[in-house]
């Protein structure tokens, strides 16, 4: 277990090291600059704004200066667009919101989705099951762009409920539902995939032959194996979360790591935009530890090879 | 289960084509396909279908009539062609960017699967690394920054070949999207393809070709390359929808297909902006986009239950 995390760890830091390192220079690449605004800035005005930032340097030393802001005194330096403010601050208002947004929405996704899935495999090829599969067949292809302004406007106009902006708590069911949405599809298609093959195995037979109860062999013999493609697509998942917020949050206007992110693609930004992606980046790895950590304690096959 | 295939020989292709046939669900949604490529390809090239970029602002946001069956947008323009010419650029970053993915991964998995060992390990692990990058803001960033290189070659290519720039541009401009998706796409095809390849390799046909003294790029692409293509031919049908989604929510959120470009991500935005006051702008493309991928998915899975019995569990 502790050999697996490690592993998992230092293939975790590769991970955002190659990823920084493509951002980087991708992000040279691009064209434009940030200071190219309404108004046209004088070329010495623009001279001292690169200087002012180290932009000017060779792009080897701006990649060293980077790393070693973040890993002296964790400073991801400051926004190119949005005057007077550290991209750190950003990320620091930013994070919570799309925590929250992601978790509820993986909530959603999870409790809607599982037992879907295991209703339709419970059911196969009845009714239950054709309608619920047609339905995740829905979800998986109504993009959330089209179930977000759906959303705005059937639901918008319920009491308390809010179609943009991030003032009370209750802003964040329309956007979650949206996000858990698309994912309740996918689960519960894998639910039912993993659940149909469990069902299919020997030890279910010979504990129906036992006489254990519906209720016993759905729950207690069959989810645990039956989770596992379900568990394992929860790191995609989690991906899939990120893609979803940036076409949530700017569905409504949430203010969220997605919202600048695109935001800062549009301005180039360059510093946010490399601050966002090493966020995202040791979100996922993280991510994907705790699954990879998941399937473990689910799957102690895998526990007994020492490798996943 | 395996022997019967190697004694039908070539009649595997015929049994799956016979199971495909028999399933109802993926044979509609074939007619389906066929139907939308007529549609979105050969209809605009005739007359019946209006310009879906001329304006007529004496007809804004006019509903359904049979001058224009759709109704017109906010600036007056057709939208029945509107969705038919979005559909082509949909369809085409769909596809386009589909193959790129398939010759990257298919190249990648074939290599890595069949020289095995240490380059294998590395080549599996380098796969790994990227497969935990977030993939969709490396399209993003990575669509952005070449641009300005693929705007060099829309100059290039008008100033070599003479052609006009109104038939060059709109389809080189798509060009940052397929590199971009297709370039970061690849990975589960490369994985599916490598564990595929091993699996072949250590069948006796290879053993025996091998001993007869072939090339290694004859056994390839002679002799695994096609036993893997119903693999294959599976696992892209069901990448179409995936990559056509990934374009759409970047042209919703204004990163993807660009002006004078529209694809269906394009135009369900535009919809949803204007949903209000005409919700026919939001519906039809959404349609039109959700029932593609829909029979796209349906045609993916019956292709798989047909191509590979095995993996089909219900």
């Amino acid at each position: 277990m502790i050999k697996l995390l490690l592993r998992r760890l230092a293939q975790g830091v590769i991970v955002i090291f190659v990823l920084k390192t493509i951002t980087f220079f991708l992000v040279r690449m691009l064209p434009g600059n940030p200071f190219l605004g309404e108004r046209k800035l004088p070329q010495h005005v623009m001279d001292q704004l690169n200087n002012l930032y180290g932009l000017d340097q060779s792009a080897i030393v701006q990649y060293y200066n980077y790393w070693k802001g973040i890993l002296t005194n964790g400073d991801f330096g400051p926004s190119l667009v949005r005057e007077g403010l550290q991209v750190s601050t950003i990320i620091a208002e930013a994070f919570p919101v799309s925590l929250a947004l992601g978790i509820c929405g993986m909530f959603i996704a999870i409790i809607l989705g599982i037992p879907a899935g295991m209703l339709s495999a419970y059911y196969r090829n009845r009714w239950p099951d054709t309608i619920l599969m047609l339905l995740a067949m829905l979800g998986i292809c109504i993009p959330a762009f089209v179930i977000g302004p759906l959303f705005g406007k059937t639901l918008g106009n319920m009491p308390g409920l809010s179609v943009a902006g991030w003032d009370n708590p209750l802003c964040i069911v329309l956007p979650a539902l949206t996000l858990g949405l698309i994912n309740a599809a996918y689960l519960a298609r894998l639910t039912r995939g993993g659940m149909l093959e469990v069902l299919a195995q020997d030890f279910i037979r010979t504990a129906k032959a036992k006489g254990a109860g519906t209720f016993r062999i759905l729950f207690i013999h069959a989810l645990r194996s039956g989770l596992l493609p379900a568990v394992s697509y929860l790191g995609p998942a989690f991906a899939a979360l990120i893609t979803g917020s940036f076409v949530v949050e700017t569905c409504f206007q949430v203010p969220g790591m997605g919202l600048h992110f695109v935001n800062a693609t549009t301005d180039r930004d360059y510093f946010l935009i490399q601050g966002l992606v090493l966020c995202y980046g040791i979100l996922i790895v993280l991510a994907n530890l705790i699954v990879d950590l998941a399937l473990v304690a689910l799957n102690p096959r895998l526990r007994a090879q020492g490798t996943a | 289960m395996k022997t019967p295939q190697y004694q039908q020989g070539n009649s595997l292709w015929k049994d799956a084509q016979k199971r495909l046939f028999r399933n109802k669900a993926a044979m509609m949604a074939l007619y389906f396909l066929i139907a939308m490529f007529v549609a979105c390809f050969v209809l605009p090239l005739f007359p019946i279908i209006d310009n879906p970029n001329t304006t007529n602002l004496d007809n804004i946001a006019a509903p359904c009539s049979m001058q224009h069956p759709f109704g017109t947008d906010q600036l007056g323009r057709d939208l029945l062609a509107r969705v038919l010419y979005g559909g082509r650029i949909s369809l085409l970053v769909g596809l386009v960017a589909t193959i790129v993915a398939l010759v990257i991964g298919l190249i990648y998995g074939l290599i890595s699967g069949y020289i095995g060992g240490r380059t294998d390990a590395l080549m599996m692990r380098t796969v790994d690394v990227l497969f935990a990058l977030p993939f969709i803001v490396l399209v993003i960033v990575f669509s952005l920054s070449i641009e300005q290189p693929s705007r060099e070659l829309t100059e290039w290519v008008i100033s070599t070949t003479g052609w006009s720039r109104e038939s060059v541009a709109p389809i080189l401009g798509l060009v940052p999207l397929f590199i971009a998706i297709g370039a970061l796409g690849w990975l589960t095809l490369a994985r599916i393809v490598r564990t595929q390849t091993q699996e072949i390799k250590s069948q006796e046909y290879i053993q025996a070709a091998r001993s007869l003294g072939l090339s290694h790029i004859r056994i390839l692409f002679r002799h695994i390359a096609p036993n893997l293509m119903g693999t294959v031919v599976v696992y892209t049908t069901l990448a179409v929808p995936g990559i056509m989604l990934t374009e759409s929510t970047l042209s919703f959120i204004g990163l993807g297909v660009k002006a004078p470009n529209s694809s269906w991500g394009t135009l369900i935005k535009e919809g949803a902006d204007r949903m209000e006051v005409t919700p026919e702008l939001l519906l039809f493309p959404t349609l039109f986009f959700c029932l593609t991928l829909l029979a796209l998915n349906f045609l993916g899975d019956g292709l798989r239950d047909a191509i590979d019995p095995k993996s089909a569990k219900d």
